[in-house]
C-alpha cells in the first residue's frame, strides 16, 4: 500500500504504512483522547518510557504490542460516531496485517524476548489492568501516537 | 486566605501553539472581562501526577506563555492549564488537549540559497532547528528530530513561465540543461512523511544563469 517502509527490528524485517495508521489516528485523536480524562496515568509511557527499551529488544517489544492492541484494545473501542468507528476499524486492520509478519518473525526466532522487554510488557499489562477495560481500551487507543512515535 | 468564588467566566480557546518546536499556551481573555485581568499557569507531564506551577506566568495581565523549556522533550506529552483572577474573583482552571510536541508542532520552511552558472544552478537547502533555551546551547536540526524529512523544490523560468517540481531526500539540488542568461526562482518546502508534517513554501530565490561564454 501507499507509503509502505520497511521496519528493521534487529534480524525482523516487517513491511508496513505506518502513514496510513497515522492518518487514520489522526483523524480521530481529538475525539478519542477527549474520552479519557486521566491525564495522570499513562498506559505505554510510564513510569519507563517505550524510547528506553534497548534495540534488541525493539522486535519483542512491537510483537507483543501488536498482539496488545488487537486482543486488547481495538474490541473494546466502541463509540457513538460512525466515523470514528469506521477509522478505528481501518486501523485495526492495519495493525492485524503487521501483527501476522510480526508473529512469522517470532515463529522464525528473529523476535528474541530478553527480561527486559517483558518486564516493559508486564508494566504496560499492569496499566491496562489497572483500570476498567473501556476506560484502559479507550486510553491506549489515545496513545497510538507514544507507539507510533517511537516505532518511526 | 478568603476562599475565591471562582464564578468569572473561564479563559476561551485554551491551546499549544507550537512551531519549529517552540510551544507556546495561548488563550483568550474571558467573555465580557475588559482591562485588569489576571491569568496564572500549571502544566503537566502526560502519564505523571503533579501539575506544575510556572512561576513566569503568574499573575500575569498578557494571554500566553512560553513553555518551550516545560515541553522541551519531544518523546513525552503534555497538558497545560490557564485559571483567570479580576476583583477578588477566579475562573476555573481551564485545560489544553494533549499536546504531542512531535506530531502537534508547525514547521518553518527550509533555508534556500541558490548558485548558478550558465547552463545549470544549484540549490543548497536547510531546515530551520528545534526551538533552544539559548545561543548557547547545542543545535538540534529538525533534520535529526524528523529523519525521513524531504524536500519539494520548485523551480520557475521566469521568462517562459515553465515551474518544475522536485521531490529530493538530500539537501542539494542541481538543475541542469537550463538556458543561459535566464532568471530562474526558486522556493522549496519541507515535507515529513510520518508523522505527516508540511512547511509552508519559502519565499522565491531568484537568479540568473550566466550569459553563453
Amino acid at each position: 500500500t501507499a507509503g509502505n517502509r520497511i521496519f528493521h527490528f534487529g534480524a525482523c524485517k516487517v513491511s508496513m504504512s505506518t502513514a496510513e495508521i497515522r492518518a487514520g489516528f489522526t483523524a480521530i485523536k481529538a475525539n478519542i483522547q477527549s474520552r479519557d480524562p486521566i491525564r495522570t496515568l499513562s498506559i505505554l509511557s510510564h513510569p519507563h518510557s517505550l524510547h528506553k527499551v534497548k534495540s534488541p529488544d525493539r522486535c519483542c517489544i512491537t510483537h507483543h504490542l501488536f498482539n496488545f492492541y488487537v486482543d486488547k484494545v481495538f474490541k473494546h473501542c466502541t463509540t457513538e460516531d460512525s466515523f470514528v468507528n469506521r477509522k478505528i476499524s481501518s486501523i485495526a486492520n492495519s495493525f492485524l496485517s503487521v501483527r501476522r509478519k510480526l508473529g512469522q518473525c517470532h515463529e522464525q526466532n528473529n523476535c528474541v524476548c530478553g527480561e527486559e522487554s517483558m518486564e516493559k510488557y508486564k508494566q504496560i499489562l499492569a496499566n491496562y489492568e489497572g483500570l476498567n477495560v473501556t476506560s484502559a481500551a479507550m486510553k491506549s487507543l489515545g496513545e497510538l501516537d507514544i507507539l507510533l512515535d517511537w516505532m518511526e | 486566605s478568603g476562599e475565591l468564588y471562582c464564578s468569572l467566566p473561564n479563559p476561551r480557546n485554551v491551546r499549544f501553539e507550537s512551531v519549529n518546536m517552540k510551544n507556546v499556551l495561548r488563550w483568550s481573555a474571558p467573555e465580557g472581562t475588559g482591562d485588569g485581568v489576571l491569568y496564572k499557569v500549571k502544566y503537566s507531564v502526560y502519564g505523571v501526577g503533579k501539575w506544575i506551577r510556572k512561576p513566569e506566568c503568574r499573575n500575569i495581565n498578557r494571554t500566553w506563555c512560553d513553555l518551550s523549556s516545560e515541553t522541551s522533550d519531544h518523546e513525552e506529552q503534555y497538558y497545560a492549564s490557564v485559571k483567570a483572577f479580576l476583583d477578588g474573583m477566579c475562573s476555573d482552571w481551564v485545560e489544553t488537549t494533549r499536546f504531542n510536541p512531535l506530531t502537534d508542532t508547525k514547521i518553518d520552511p527550509p533555508m534556500v540559497s541558490v548558485s548558478s552558472t550558465d547552463k545549470s544552478i544549484s540549490i543548497i537547502l536547510a531546515p530551520p532547528e528545534k526551538w533552544k533555551r539559548s545561543p548557547e546551547e547545542e543545535s538540534i536540526s529538525l533534520l535529526q528530530v524528523y529523519p525521513g524529512l524531504q524536500y519539494n523544490v520548485a523551480v520557475l523560468n521566469k521568462k517562459t513561465k515553465k515551474r518544475w517540481f522536485f521531490s529530493i531526500s538530500n539537501n542539494t539540488l542541481v538543475v541542469p540543461w537550463l538556458e543561459p542568461g535566464t532568471a530562474y526562482c526558486v522556493s522549496a518546502q519541507i515535507h515529513v512523511t510520518t508523522p505527516l508534517l508540511d512547511s509552508g513554501f519559502s519565499k522565491e530565490h531568484c537568479i540568473a544563469t550566466l550569459k553563453e561564454k
